[in-house]
Parts: C-alpha cells; structure tokens; sequence
C-alpha cells in the first residue's frame, strides 16, 4: 500500500513540478531561458536563444495587423541584485506584414533603426542584439549579474509616447518601476553570476 | 430662435474631419507598422450583427478608406466605435484585400458580459404637433437584450400616444437568428380634427372609431437569409380600448411579415447606400381579430453622398384593403414625410392609400428638400399635394446616433401658407 502510494505520488510530484514550471514560464513570465552576456567595447551585449517573446496574445495583435510595443529594460547588478550599476532601457515596436508574413522591428529610440523581412525568432534576436549596457563604470573584478525584463506594452497604450522623437528614459523607467498588470505579458531572465574582466568580445 | 442658434453651433462644431485633419502629418511620419503602406481597402464588422454608427463614425470610416493605413487614425476610429457602440472592447484585424497592396479592415466588437445602455432615440419639435420623445434603456446580457422605452409620440400616428414599449430578443446562429417579444401599452388622444371627423361620418374603410388605450403582444423571429438581406416574421394582436368604458374591447391582430435589404456601398470619396422594405400586415379571422385588413407598404431610400455634397431619393407607397384601425392607416404631413403639411388638414382620419416621394439635397450641414405625394381613401381621387424646405442636419434624418436636424418647410400651394418649424435630435 505505502509502495503504491510512493508510485503513484512521484510521478504526480513531477507533474506539480512540470505544472509549476510551465505556470511559471506561461503565467508569470518568468523564464529560465540562459542570458548569455558578452563584452563588446564599452558595451555589454546580451542573446538568450531560448527566450520568445513573440508568443500569445502579442503574436495574436500581431498577425491582426496591429504594432506591438515590447519595453525592454536590462539591468547590471554588482554584489546584491539591489545594487543596480548599469541599466538599459529601449522599447521596440514590432508588426506583421499581412502580405509577405515578415516581422518588422524599429528601435523606437532611434527610429532609422530597423529591421525588416524577419522571422518571428529573427525578430526577437533582432530586438536582443539592439540592447546594450554600458560597461565603462563596471567594476572589472566584481562578481555581476545581469537581468533582462520585457514587456508587453498593452493594447490600449500608443505606440509612441509623448515625446513623439522616440521615447523617454522617464516613461520607460515609470513603466519597469510598477509591478506589471496582471494580464500584462511579460519576461524576465538572469545571467549566471560574471567577472567584467573574465567576459568573453 | 435660440435654440437655432444652439444647433447651427452644434452643426459647425460636430463636422466631422477632412482627411486631413483626420490624419496628421506627424502621425503619417511615424506610423511604425509596417502595414502602414498598404491601402484600406474597406472597413467592416467581423460579425453579422447590424451596427448602428453616427454620421460622424461613418464619415471617419469613408476618410480611411482609400488611404494608407494610419495606426493612430485607425486606433481612434475604434476607440470612437467602442464608444458609440458602449461595447466592453473593441478590436481591428487587418486582411489581405482584394488587390496586392490593399488591406480590408475588420472590426470586432466584444459587447462584453453585460451591461445596460439608457438613451433618447428620438426628441423631436414640429409646428403644430409639438413635442415627441422617447426615453429608452436597454439591458443586454449575452445574447440576450431587454428594451424598455418610454414615449411620447405626436408625429408618426393620426393618434397622438403616450406609452411604453417592452420588449426581449435573443440572437442566434451568430444573429443570424433573432428570436423576440414585445409587449406595448398606450394612452391615445386625438387631435380635435379627427375627432370632428369621426363624429361626421365614420367611412367604412375605418376599422375602429377613437380608443383610448391600446395594448399590442408581438411575438416575432427575424433571419438574416443572405446579407443584407433579413425576414422578419411575427404576431401582432393588439387590444383597443373604446372611448366609452361599456363599449366591449376590439382586437387588431396580425400576422406580420416583413423583408428588407440594407447595403453599404463606400469607395474613396464616395458612399451609397441602398434601403428598401416591404411590410405585410394580415389580420385574419384566423386570428380571432374584430377588424381583418390586410396592409401592404414598400418603402426605399437611396442615398449617394461624394464629398461633402449628398442626394437622398425616398419612395413610399402602400394600400390598405378591409377595416383597419387608426394606428395603422397611413399619415402624411410630419416630421419626416411630406414634410410642411399638417397631417389633419391633409386627412384627419389618416388614409388606406398612399404614394409619396422625397428628394433632398445636402452640400456640408445644408439641407435643401422637395416632397411630394398624397394619402387618401379607395374611392376619392388622390390630390398630390407638394412640400419644400431648408435647413441644416448632421445626417440625413433623426435616425442616427447624435443626429440632429434644423429645418423649416413650407407646404407649396396658392394661398396663405405658414412655414413650420422642425427641430430634432437623437442622442
């Protein structure tokens, strides 16, 4: 009876854990996906090939036709994940081509910064690579860690804000400062703890 | 005069945009989808259901079709639909069109789980009738939708009635199928015309002499059997309460059938759109009715607007054979046909015969129109009798959402002729 029980709950048990797994990806956002971190001149630049961001009811608004704003904002902490020392911040508008079935991304920033004729996994690459970090202030022998968050901007929200010329530093930080909404879509990743000088250009 | 004043105001204010204000430079130089360089082809609803827009929502519309796709001008067209409509949300999904390079923009809209609209569909002033209106509140949940409206109405009828009207329907089969009942109660007075009328000699064509109350039961279905073309089936049985209190009830009821065919047709800078109807009233012994008629109306309107100038032809005939009763005789001489004319000097018992016609003009708010026609009883030669007049509308009557409409008619003939003053609004 008591192996039966142990049978019959270890494989529920990894169920909980897959179920849990998959609430936390799907649910929450949050996902393991790996954030690589690589050094590039004064830069820091980031790619997570397991991450996608293109999924859901983003993708959804995307293949009705609609321009989908994502926020990204990376963040570098030194010691503690409180003790913020470098930080970027970029929204990216992304839209379907109805016709040719491409992904189009602008960096909302600099809005001669484009890609075109992508695919979805392109596109998100595409968003990834467009990120950077400055690494000039970086401590070069601290432990660091660095965490990227994206969200979806919501349906109701304009594409561009205020300053029609891009975007603010100042909206985007308002926006990562609130808890995002509960039917807000969003993601948040973590690299493995690093060294400035150990990283790889 | 004031109140002219008002709604002149109102007209120039509530214009809607040029194309150019519609869209502005700025956003054209950011718009960031990249669907924004193909053309709307044309804009719609995803579902079957019949929506109805104001002049304005519809002029928005006609302005995007045509043009690239503007993302912010289109979020505002929906926002703007989402409002008129009261819906929960509402969202665009944009297809490939007809061409390579055009896009059709579709319109969904989510009602949401429930809520509860309240309006005036009608409030309305015409020289020598006075006052009309209607108060309405409708509850919708699902599929479901409830309508209570309360009204005043001294335009539509020989009988000048206050009452309520009730009714439920349900959709189905995606509102291809709309299944309803309706229960109306009234209080009626009369003009002193008609009642001279009725007391000189009652003509035989008339199926009941004055009541002082009615009450109607219709339960119907409607189908939509090839867009836009829709049939609606029903019952009418209708109580008249007699004048005196000792005269026993009479009843009026009917089978009802009615077909109509409702398009839109909308290109760059031109919109048409084709209504027409025919209406079948049948009160048989079948149904246990005191009075058996039968009513035949057809009815079609055709409108062609380009720019800011319009054309709206109306057409409106019908004949009555056996008893009917007051509430169904046809009227002319009110707020929206043959407009100039008072309905009890052209006929104060109203008439089993009708044949009328209507042009009207428009260029931006200005409204200049011409009717036509005459209501008269089996047996008497009809007298056409003419109308014209001048004023300023958003739409083309009082139908539309936030329409409103400022006029003056005159009826035409020899003779001392007084002008008559119409003014209405639906909001």
């Amino acid at each position: 009876m008591i192996v039966w029980c142990q049978r019959a709950r270890q494989p529920a048990l990894r169920y909980f854990i897959v179920a849990l797994t998959a609430f936390d990806l799907l649910g929450l956002g949050i996902s393991s996906a790996e954030l690589a971190v690589r050094s590039s001149g004064d830069e820091l630049q980031i790619a997570a090939p397991r991450l996608h961001f293109l999924t859901g009811k983003s993708l959804q608004r995307l293949h009705d036709g609609a321009a989908v704003p994502f926020d990204f904002q990376l963040t570098v902490a030194a010691g503690s994940r409180n003790n913020v020392v470098a930080r970027a911040l970029e929204r990216f508008v992304v839209s379907y081509d109805v016709w040719e079935e491409k992904f189009s991304v602008v960096r909302l920033r600099d809005l001669h910064k484009s890609g075109s004729h992508l695919s979805a996994s392109a596109a998100e690459a595409w968003c990834l690579d467009n990120i950077f970090a400055s690494s000039s202030n970086l401590p070069p022998g601290q432990q660091l860690r660095a965490r990227l968050e994206i969200r979806a901007a919501e349906q109701k929200e304009p594409a561009i804000m205020p300053q029609d010329t891009g975007i603010s530093l100042t909206a985007l930080i308002e926006v990562f400062s609130r808890p995002s909404r509960p039917q807000q879509e969003h993601w948040a990743l973590e690299s493995a703890p690093f060294r400035l000088a150990d990283l790889k250009p | 005069m004031k109140l002219a004043l008002v709604l002149v105001a109102a007209a120039i204010l509530l214009q809607p945009a040029t194309r150019a204000d519609t869209v502005t430079d700025a956003e054209r130089a950011t718009d960031l989808n990249v669907n924004s360089r193909y053309t709307i082809e044309s804009i719609g609803f995803m579902d079957q259901s019949q929506y109805r827009l104001s002049p304005s929502a519809m002029e928005e519309m006609r302005l995007l079709i045509g043009a690239k796709l503007n993302s912010e001008a289109l979020n505002r067209l929906v926002q703007h639909v989402r409002s008129e409509l009261r819906a929960h949300d509402v969202t665009f999904k944009l297809v490939r069109g007809g061409e390579p390079g055009s896009v059709k923009v579709l319109l969904e809209v989510d009602p949401g789980p429930g809520r509860i609209d309240v309006s005036i569909p009608q409030f309305g002033y015409y020289t020598g009738q006075g006052w009309t209106a209607a108060a309405e509140a409708t509850a919708t949940l699902g599929a479901n939708t409830l309508t209570f409206r309360a009204l005043k109405d001294n335009d539509s009828s020989i009988e000048q009635m206050a009452g309520i009207q009730t009714s439920y329907a349900r959709h189905l089969a995606d509102d291809r199928i709309r299944l309803g009942f309706e229960f109306d109660a009234y209080a009626d007075q009369y003009d002193p015309a008609t009642l001279a009328a009725l007391a000189s000699a009652k003509p035989s064509s008339l199926g009941a002499g004055a009541y002082s109350s009615r009450l109607n039961f219709e339960p119907s279905a409607s189908f939509v059997l090839a867009k836009p073309l829709t049939f609606t089936i029903g019952v009418s049985f209708e109580q008249l309460q007699p004048g005196f209190s000792a005269a026993p009830l009479e009843s009026a009821n009917a089978v009802i059938n009615t077909l109509r065919y409702h398009q839109l047709w909308s290109s760059d800078a031109t919109t048409q759109q084709l209504d027409a109807g025919y209406s079948l009233h049948a009160a048989t012994t079948l149904l246990g009715t005191d009075l058996a008629y039968t009513r035949h109306t057809f009815d079609v309107d055709y409108l062609y607007k380009h720019a800011q100038q319009l054309l709206e032809v109306s057409v409106l005939a019908g004949v009555i054979y056996g008893r009917a009763p007051l509430f169904e005789r046809f009227v002319l001489g009110d707020s929206t046909d043959l407009r100039g004319w008072d309905k009890y000097e052209l006929d104060p018992l109203g008439g089993n015969r009708l044949a009328y016609g209507s042009v009207t003009y428009g260029y931006h708010i200005l409204r200049v129109f011409y009717d036509a026609g005459s209501v008269w009883d089996q047996g008497n030669a009809p007298e056409a009798r003419q109308s014209a007049g001048i004023g300023v509308a958003s739409g083309l009557g009082l139908l539309d959402r936030g329409a409103f409409l400022l006029a003056v008619a005159f009826p035409l003939r020899q003779g001392h002729t007084e002008p008559v003053l119409i003014a209405g609004m639906n909001f």
